[in-house]
């Protein structure tokens, strides 16, 4: 199979995710772009943000049809979040990242649990 | 006013984490929003959407200066990623949110489980 039947397999699958659980589908992108396409971590990560733009807007149109959004309370979230990127972004260089992001597995793991038991 | 400060904080919040963490906006946003905002699971999903938008858009905008986007790549993953999309979000619409929140939960205990075990970037 070709490389270009892969990755738009491999862009399938994260598409699919994507729609169902309203994520980015990067998780799904990114390793395999460095397992099977040899690309950089930084070049596999602008990559799939580049994908995301163009899925995030078939997905929230198919959402939009079906009622299930809310605009301002988007707009309040985006401005927060946006500002909160640059603002992780910067602090990211002066923090031990490695043990923030087990922490942060942690408190994902028991909201998850939270999620199924509700 | 009350919910619009709180609304901003939660962006806020999910924006940090995100910055720092390099993990997309959505899985940190739609628990925020389904348990602090009080959002229906499949509206916090859509609204997730909507937000990864811009937060992707200008993180592209930065990094296409840079030039490590691989448009090649991206246009093969962006056809399937598409297709896929229209599939899920379509069929979405049937799960009953209960079911759809317990998928949602299995989706993020995997993703902690992987970030617990990841390995430290050289």
């Amino acid at each position: 199979m070709g490389k270009k039947s892969k990755l738009t397999i491999g862009g399938f699958f994260a598409g699919i995710l994507s729609g169902l659980l309203g994520v980015g589908g990067g998780i799904i992108m990114v390793p395999i772009m460095i397992s099977y396409f040899n690309l950089s971590q930084h070049q596999a990560h602008a990559t799939s943000l580049a994908v995301i733009v163009p899925t995030a807007i078939a997905s929230s149109i198919i959402y939009g049809f079906h009622g299930q959004l809310d605009m301002s309370v988007a707009m309040n979230l985006a401005i927060g979040s946006i500002i909160g990127a640059a603002i992780g972004a910067k602090t990211m260089k002066k923090i031990p990242a490695a043990q923030l992001k087990r922490m942060f597995g942690v408190l994902l793991v028991l909201v998850g649990i939270r999620m199924i038991s509700l | 006013m009350i919910m619009i400060i709180l609304t901003l904080f939660s962006g806020l919040c999910a924006g940090v984490l995100s910055g720092l963490l390099g993990v997309g906006g959505g899985i940190v946003l739609v628990p925020v929003m389904v348990f602090i905002l009080g959002l229906t699971q499949h509206t916090a999903q859509g609204i997730s959407l909507l937000v990864i938008i811009p937060t992707a858009l200008s993180g592209a905008y930065h990094l296409h200066k840079e030039k490590l986007i691989n448009y090649q790549a991206a246009f093969y993953l962006a056809l399937g990623a598409i297709s896929g999309t229209l599939i899920s979000s379509n069929f979405v619409q049937m799960v009953p949110a209960k079911y759809l929140q317990e998928i949602f939960g299995i989706f993020i205990i995997f993703t902690g489980i992987k970030m617990i075990f990841a390995k430290t970037k050289k």
